[in-house]
């Protein structure tokens, strides 16, 4: 039988005996030296590099079997290679969260005796979506296979897509109304999907019948045994090579290595102590058709976020004082805050040396039971947690970033990853045929600015760091509804001295449909959910939906009219006004509305990232570039950052620095002479928290902070001087 | 081993640094004698001769005052022992109506000021906004950092600080 993992224990008594080595030795495995490291570097770096390629290899490879425009476009994928025991050695580039997320789905099936049944064999494909058991959200559907060698269990081959339909309540992966598990979507729970390298066909037939658009999850499944059939051969080949104990005992290297270096680059680029911060989401649902009355139909979580750097370059991320789970889409389980964690790090500390596991084992996650970073309720909604998960990793880009100013690596300092709202949609296609689909341009928004200069304007996520909007002729083959523009939004960055980077906005005509359903997830309205830092503003809140029904844009194309191709810059009267004419709606939140049909028009605005430094500091001549090019408008130019712009003979945007530096000096004045004491606002705002003086989605926010963390409590009590359960009303 | 100069710190910090050599310090191994070179431009930067510990913000620095380890603004403003929370210290200018917040958001929609307002730390001597905090009413006002001054000292940098009789 080809059963049999390598060591001679079972695998899943093998994964108990590698925690228990790991909690006795502190090491991985009890790898507590690095032996074949030691005995030959050159061997040890090279092979880790070729597991690397085939991990790149692969995912490259699958990307052109996908149809999903997602993956073959915007990259929504990643492959890896795991241990017998589910600890990811060598991965791709890509959606990187999914790395650990997979490594939890297969230490799930080994904890759950997968072994005797359903049996794990060679040739055995394994599938889940369920994050309960090890990933994000349902969209996220992952494959994974045993590799087997000389009839042992040598290691496992997995890959992820990010599916585009999920057959959820409404359509896209990203199911925005779900408010309970059981409206998500289609969920495959650690399921085997197929044997000797095919997918069964019951379970295709099962994903045809569940789906909007079956194509898309069919071919990505096609896909992904096609990468992990690739790297399971890779790796064999390899293990020929060098040998079986060779590979047994170098795999488990690779991590620990990982591990120390993780904690190495702590020491080298940060300081220890407790770093402190906070992000807030504002959720706004009431009156909208089909949300079910559950919960509040709007309200307010706060995420704030402690974290600790210890002496031996451990860090500690603790979410104490968040809110409860609720009845919508954006709880999150403690996968995927392993997985925000593990993508976070990728980026900001693991550029180089060996990217595996080992880097996930050096820090630690404390997630309060009942909050949404772990419901105590496996029944809850996860869809759409990267509506938390983002501006929770974004506070922790903040902080880790305040540790590498501190300690002088002011390159790697990011103000981070943002909020950035998505569009799904289905009902009738261009093509007269049934469709759903999620539009995935939101995987280019705008970054967080640097401490040395401005963020990436349209070209960066924090779920995936190889950020792309795809092209809009794809897009458009994708869907009943053509661009009329793709534009970027000025001053869409949050202001500083460096300022975060632009957003952009698309503005579509819908066509050739009857029945096209748009639907929008991730829009926190009502508060800033990306931050600034050193005295950089957040940016804007997710903008409203603007949409014209039944417009006259047919009969303006017709007479060679202007048409409008954006929402413009002024706030109360947008371009769809002035252009068009129709029914024009206006609206807040999540969009859930009737179908829309050929000649309405809708637009989309994604988010931009938090600035850097004090607005007075930033470059003039930089300044006039941005307004040339529609970054920045002049209005915002003299009011918020005090450079006074001139034109040249041509008309274009120069910077004049003495009226800049008057003008400054002036701003500043003013500036000083509008603030008063902290200590002062202090005690007249005290009055306002005695009498919970506080919109109820704020008081009920307290309350519920205060009913499951102790921390909290005592921290809001102090600060403010009051008893925070009475002023609440807390039991 | 990787090292660059002090003057090519000193770029870095600014931001004038070329971007391909920027690029070329952020792809390379980093220079593990980084810390020191750049506590020694940001001295020459400021006016004062208190020697800088660590700095913790942009125009922000710990620094040794005497007896006293305190904050201080880039200016010479001392906002007092840098184990407590600067920001009390601080002045304040709060953006919490649709008038505050339009100053600096002139073209987008704003968010709801019922639940959320805008806090903007100043410098009270030179005016240099040092943090802003969004933040829902009545949260409190967040404590940044507290540094492991002596710990970064003692087991990272090799260094230990002669003890302080106050201030930490």
């Amino acid at each position: 039988m080809l059963d049999k993992p390598a060591s001679a224990l079972r695998i899943r008594e093998r994964l108990l005996e590698s925690e228990r080595l790991m909690e006795e030795t502190g090491c991985y495995d009890g790898i507590t030296e690095l032996h074949l490291r030691n005995q030959d570097p050159l061997k040890f770096e090279t092979l880790h590099t070729k597991l690397r390629a085939y991990c790149v290899s692969a995912r490259e490879m699958a990307r052109r079997i996908s149809a999903s425009p997602g993956v073959r476009e915007v990259g929504e994928m990643v492959v890896a290679i795991y241990t017998p025991e589910g600890d990811a050695i060598a991965l791709s580039n890509g959606i990187m969260v999914h790395v650990h997320t997979m490594s939890r789905f297969i230490k799930w099936m080994i904890r759950n005796g997968y072994e005797e049944n359903p049996r794990i064999r060679d040739g055995d494909i394994f599938a889940n979506n369920d994050a309960f058991i090890g990933t994000v959200q349902v969209p996220d559907v992952m494959d994974v296979v045993p590799i087997f060698h000389s009839g042992k269990l040598v290691g496992w081959a997995g890959a992820v897509c990010h599916e585009l339909e999920a057959g959820g309540i409404t359509p896209g992966g990203d199911v925005a109304l779900a408010q309970e598990r059981f409206t998500e979507g289609l969920f495959v729970c650690a399921e085997k999907v197929g044997e000797n390298d095919e997918l069964r066909r019951d379970y295709v037939i099962r994903c045809e019948r569940n789906l909007r658009m079956p194509i898309y999850w069919v071919l990505d499944e096609k896909a992904k045994v096609a990468s992990c059939i690739d790297m399971r051969e890779s790796v064999k080949g390899l293990i020929d090579e060098i040998g079986l104990d060779y590979w047994m005992q170098v795999s488990k290297e690779f991590i620990e290595e990982g591990r120390r270096a993780q904690l190495a680059r702590t020491r080298q680029l940060t300081v220890p102590g407790i770093y402190r911060g906070h992000t807030f989401y504002g959720h706004v649902t009431k009156g909208k058709p089909g949300y079910q009355p559950l919960g509040d139909p709007d309200w307010l979580y706060n995420m704030p976020i402690e974290m600790e750097i210890t002496s031996d370059g451990k860090i500690i991320m603790d979410f104490e004082g968040t809110q409860p789970w609720g009845y919508h889409s954006m709880n999150c389980t403690p996968a995927g805050m392993d997985g925000g964690m593990f993508v976070t790090l990728t980026q900001h500390m693991n550029f180089e040396g060996l990217v595996n596991d080992g880097a996930w084992m050096a820090t630690e996650l404390k997630l309060p039971a009942g909050t949404w970073t772990n419901p105590d309720n496996e029944m809850v909604a996860t869809a759409t947690s990267w509506a938390l998960l983002l501006p929770a990793y974004g506070v922790f880009q903040r902080l880790l970033s305040r540790s590498f100013i501190a300690r002088g690596f002011v390159e790697e300092a990011f103000v981070g990853q943002v909020n950035s709202p998505m569009i799904e949609m289905g009902g009738q296609s261009q093509y007269g045929t049934p469709f759903g689909m999620a539009h995935f341009e939101c995987a280019a928004a705008g970054s967080g600015a640097l401490a040395i200069k401005d963020g990436l304007d349209t070209a960066y996520v924090g779920w995936n760091p190889e950020s792309d909007m795809g092209n809009i002729e794809i897009w458009e083959q994708n869907m009943p509804m053509l661009y009329i523009g793709r534009s970027i939004v000025p001053n869409s960055g949050g202001a500083g001295k460096y300022r975060g980077g632009c957003s952009f906005l698309s503005t579509w005509l819908v066509s050739k449909t009857d029945h096209l359903r748009l639907v929008t997830s991730e829009h926190s309205s009502r508060v800033f959910d990306n931050g600034g830092l050193c005295g950089g503003y957040p940016a804007p809140t997710c903008q409203k939906h603007r949409a014209v029904r039944d417009s006259n844009i047919f009969e303006l194309a017709e007479n060679g009219a202007p048409l409008a191709h954006h929402t413009g810059t002024n706030p109360y009267r947008s371009e769809l006004e002035v252009r068009l004419e129709g029914e024009h709606v206006t609206l807040e939140g999540p969009y859930i509305t009737a179908p829309h049909k050929t000649g309405d028009v809708f637009t989309h605005s994604y988010n931009g990232g938090g600035g850097y430094g004090d607005v007075l500091e930033r470059d003039p001549v930089k300044t006039a570039w941005d307004v040339e090019n529609g970054f920045l408008t002049k209005e915002a130019a003299e009011g918020i950052f005090g450079i006074v712009l001139d034109e040249d003979e041509e008309g274009f945007p120069v910077a004049n620095i003495e009226a800049t530096k008057r003008h400054r000096a002036d701003m500043r004045a003013k500036r000083l002479a509008r603030a008063r004491p902290v200590s002062e606002w202090i005690a007249k705002e005290r009055e306002r928290v005695k009498a919970a003086d506080f919109a109820p989605e704020v008081k009920k926010m307290y309350a519920s902070a205060i009913k499951l963390s102790p921390r909290f409590t005592r921290d809001f009590s102090t600060f403010w001087d009051v008893d925070a359960k009475s002023t609440f009303g807390v039991e | 081993m990787t090292s660059y100069s002090k003057e090519v710190i000193a770029d870095l910090v600014a931001g004038t640094l070329p971007w391909p050599q920027t690029r070329r310090i952020m792809s390379a191994y980093k220079d593990d004698d980084r810390f020191f070179k750049y506590v020694a431009v940001l001295q020459d930067r400021v006016g004062w001769k208190d020697p800088i510990l660590l700095p913790v913000g942009d125009h922000l620095f710990i620094c040794q005052s005497g007896d006293e380890r305190v904050t201080k603004c880039e200016c010479g403003h001392s906002f007092g022992d840098y184990r407590k929370n600067w920001k009390l210290k601080a002045a304040i200018i709060v953006r919490d109506s649709e008038e505050s917040l339009r100053e600096i958001y002139p073209n987008s929609d704003l968010p709801d000021p019922d639940w959320m307002e805008i806090r903007e730390f100043i410098c009270p001597e030179c005016g240099t906004l040092h943090e802003v905090e969004a933040a829902a009413p009545g949260y409190p006002i967040v404590h940044d950092f507290e540094p492991d001054l002596e710990g970064l000292y003692r087991d990272w940098l090799g260094k230990p600080l002669v003890s302080s009789n106050k201030g930490g």
